[in-house]
């Protein structure tokens, strides 16, 4: 405790060259938590645009359907019984579910044809799983068994669309066959998931199925429970019920591939930190070293009076703690400032990519808000102290090896 | 029974391809309680000597035998077991630690041995820096003090522990002669008190003749061993 509180005390020397340290290790920090607070802000609204607009918590489809989805298949679709949904309601944590039908249109304003998914859906549920339609910024919902549909604002943009207008939908039907659809357009909406608004279609689920002449077949069940840390469990749970050919997805694997980009990132992030870091240690390892050179003859006092190398080591890997401590609570405190001004403010998207929709691969637009996680806190300054504290030991072990003669007549 | 006994004592510094013999076979038996000096013109040895004496420094050639025991073979972490349990060091330059209470300066060797509780060691830091006047300093800094001042809390540090030998490089090169006379007066009454040991190099007359042995030494070797009533 002596060592640690002189170590502590040594601190005090050079007040300015001690702050100056810890700031380095304040802004790596800073600069850590920053990013992970963003990067957490960001994974939870990707999180929660997947789940309240494209996946729902579970969606239960047939495994050679799942395999191929993204073709948007009209083969191995579900044929929706009272059984199935009998079963699917029994899910622990269950609140809703709904039905979607997903198709690959060409959609057409008489001069350009884009390629779009149609999805059609059961508008008595599609809201009780779903949060489309909070996000409708003009006109309304489609009606049962009309032919309205609603399409995003930016591919309103893009295709010269505004309500009223009518937008022809062309697609395949299962026999292959092209049909289309003459759609109304009844209402625009602007989610934050950006790829919904830029190529989706939503129509009532009736109307498609009639113009694809698949009957009342699906393409999924979607399904909302009580809270997203259910769904793995539950998936698994559902799938033991279900018949072999059928599978319960969360939407963690709906979202594999974001799960995938987000822990790269975190590994990114990870390696900032630890270059951030490096940084900080080298002014460590030179604070260490100056220490030491300017305390040269009271360490060879300290070696005359029988201090071991170990003994000056640990002072000097105290001082490092100390100016660790001090990095880390500047710069938590800093974080945290950092970071509420953040999440009072946001970061618009749309402001930073001059309106466009840039998302870097992420779900998500409008104004982002970063996230909080005391472990990260925790993580970043512990890390940082063990950083100091590793990065004195060399120039303190170089200091503790000098020959106490040489240290004492040091001048 | 002597306490330091030294034979056939020789240390040659390396510069470059050139060898500069500092001691030149030193032969020399130091007694329990004695009141030594060491004095001799400068670059003579003196420092050299006391540094082996002081086991900070190893021999060319020759033996030492510090309270019967051959500290030759010595590695330097037992070397320093010998310093921190056996020797007290006061220094020219004080070397006190700035950041450190006098109090806290003196209690720092005693923390190095360890074997106190913390109210005897707080007794005992005291009672010491008492004995030393500077009772009522015990709080101040090394920057708070005056330069005699903080040589008695170096004499202090030295004492605290109880050393066998103090060992004090040019102690008063740094003060004046009245303060000198103090610090040498406060040494030979803890040398007188305590019985411990005390070898100081110097090349100042006034500290000669607080010494009861003199001991000149001249290019590494002894020229006079004179004993003092």
């Amino acid at each position: 405790m002596f060592f640690l509180k002189m170590a502590f005390k040594n601190l005090t020397r050079h007040k300015r060259r001690t702050i100056i340290t810890a700031l380095i290790i304040a802004f790596a920090i800073l600069i850590y938590v920053m990013t992970e607070g963003l990067m957490i802000g960001m994974t939870e609204m990707s999180f929660n645009n997947i789940i309240n607009l494209e996946s729902g918590h579970l969606q239960v489809a047939k495994k050679d359907y799942w395999e191929e989805r993204k073709e948007l298949p009209l083969n191995n679709l579900i044929n929706p019984t009272e059984e199935m949904e009998n079963k699917i309601e029994k899910t622990a944590g269950f609140v809703a579910l709904t039905r979607r039908l997903n198709f690959s249109v060409r959609l057409n304003n008489g001069v350009d044809e884009l390629p779009v998914t149609g999805v059609g859906i059961d508008l008595s549920q599609d809201s009780k799983v779903f949060k489309l339609n909070n996000y409708i910024v003009k006109g309304r919902m489609p009606r049962e068994g009309s032919r309205e549909i609603i399409m995003g604002t930016k591919l309103a943009e893009l295709m010269n669309f505004k309500t009223g207008d009518y937008a022809v939908m062309l697609f395949r039907t299962e026999e292959d066959t092209f049909n289309t659809i003459d759609g109304e357009i009844v209402g625009l909406f602007n989610t934050p998931h950006p790829s919904l608004n830029e190529n989706s279609v939503f129509l009532p689920l009736s109307t498609a199925q009639n113009r694809l002449n698949i009957e009342n077949k699906i393409s999924y069940y979607a399904i909302r429970l009580t809270g997203r840390e259910q769904a793995i469990p539950a998936a698994e749970e559902l799938s033991q019920r279900l018949e072999a050919s059928y599978k319960a997805y969360s939407w963690k694997d709906a979202a594999k591939s974001l799960v995938t980009m987000l822990e790269m990132q975190d590994i990114e992030t990870q390696v900032i930190l630890a270059i951030i870091l490096t940084l900080a240690a080298v002014g460590i390892i030179n604070t260490v070293i100056l220490s030491a050179l300017e305390r040269m003859e009271e360490l060879g006092m300290m070696k005359a009076l029988g201090m071991h190398q170990r003994e000056i080591v640990y002072t000097f890997m105290g001082e490092a703690a100390g100016i660790g401590i001090i990095g880390g609570v500047m710069g938590v405190i800093m974080g945290i400032i950092g970071l509420a001004i953040f999440n009072i403010n946001g970061i618009d998207m749309a402001a930073m990519t001059a309106g466009g929709d840039m998302t870097y691969g992420f779900p998500l637009s409008g104004t982002i808000y970063a996230g909080w996680e005391i472990s990260s806190f925790i993580f970043v300054f512990v890390y940082g102290i063990v950083i100091s504290i590793l990065s004195s030991i060399f120039p303190a072990l170089w200091a503790a090896r000098k020959d106490p003669v040489k240290a004492i007549y040091h001048r | 029974m002597s306490l330091i006994k030294l034979i056939g004592l020789e240390k040659i510094y390396q510069q470059g391809k050139i060898a500069v013999p500092a001691l030149r076979g030193i032969d020399l038996e130091i007694e329990s309680g004695e009141f030594t000096t060491i004095f001799g013109p400068s670059r003579s040895g003196k420092t050299t000597l006391l540094n082996m004496i002081g086991c900070l420094d190893k021999s060319t050639a020759g033996e030492i035998i510090f309270d019967e025991h051959s500290i030759n073979d010595l590695n330097s972490k037992e070397l320093a077991e010998v310093r921190r349990y056996n020797l007290g060091f006061i220094f020219q330059s004080y070397n006190l630690i700035p950041v450190l209470t006098a109090f806290e300066n003196v209690e720092f060797a005693i923390r190095l041995i360890d074997k106190h509780s913390k109210k005897e060691r707080r007794d005992r830091v005291m009672s010491l820096l008492e004995e030393v006047g500077l009772g009522e300093m015990a709080d101040r800094r090394p920057n708070e003090l005056s330069g005699g001042q903080k040589q008695r809390v170096a004499v202090a540090r030295a004492l605290i522990k109880e050393p066998k030998l103090v060992l004090a490089d040019e102690p008063t090169a740094n003060l004046d002669s009245e303060t000198s006379k103090e610090v040498l007066e406060l040494m030979q009454e803890m040398n007188e008190e305590l019985n411990t040991t005390f070898i100081f190099s110097t090349h100042d007359p006034q500290v000669m003749d607080y010494a009861r042995r003199l001991i000149e030494i001249k290019d590494g070797k002894i020229t006079k061993d004179q004993r003092r009533d």
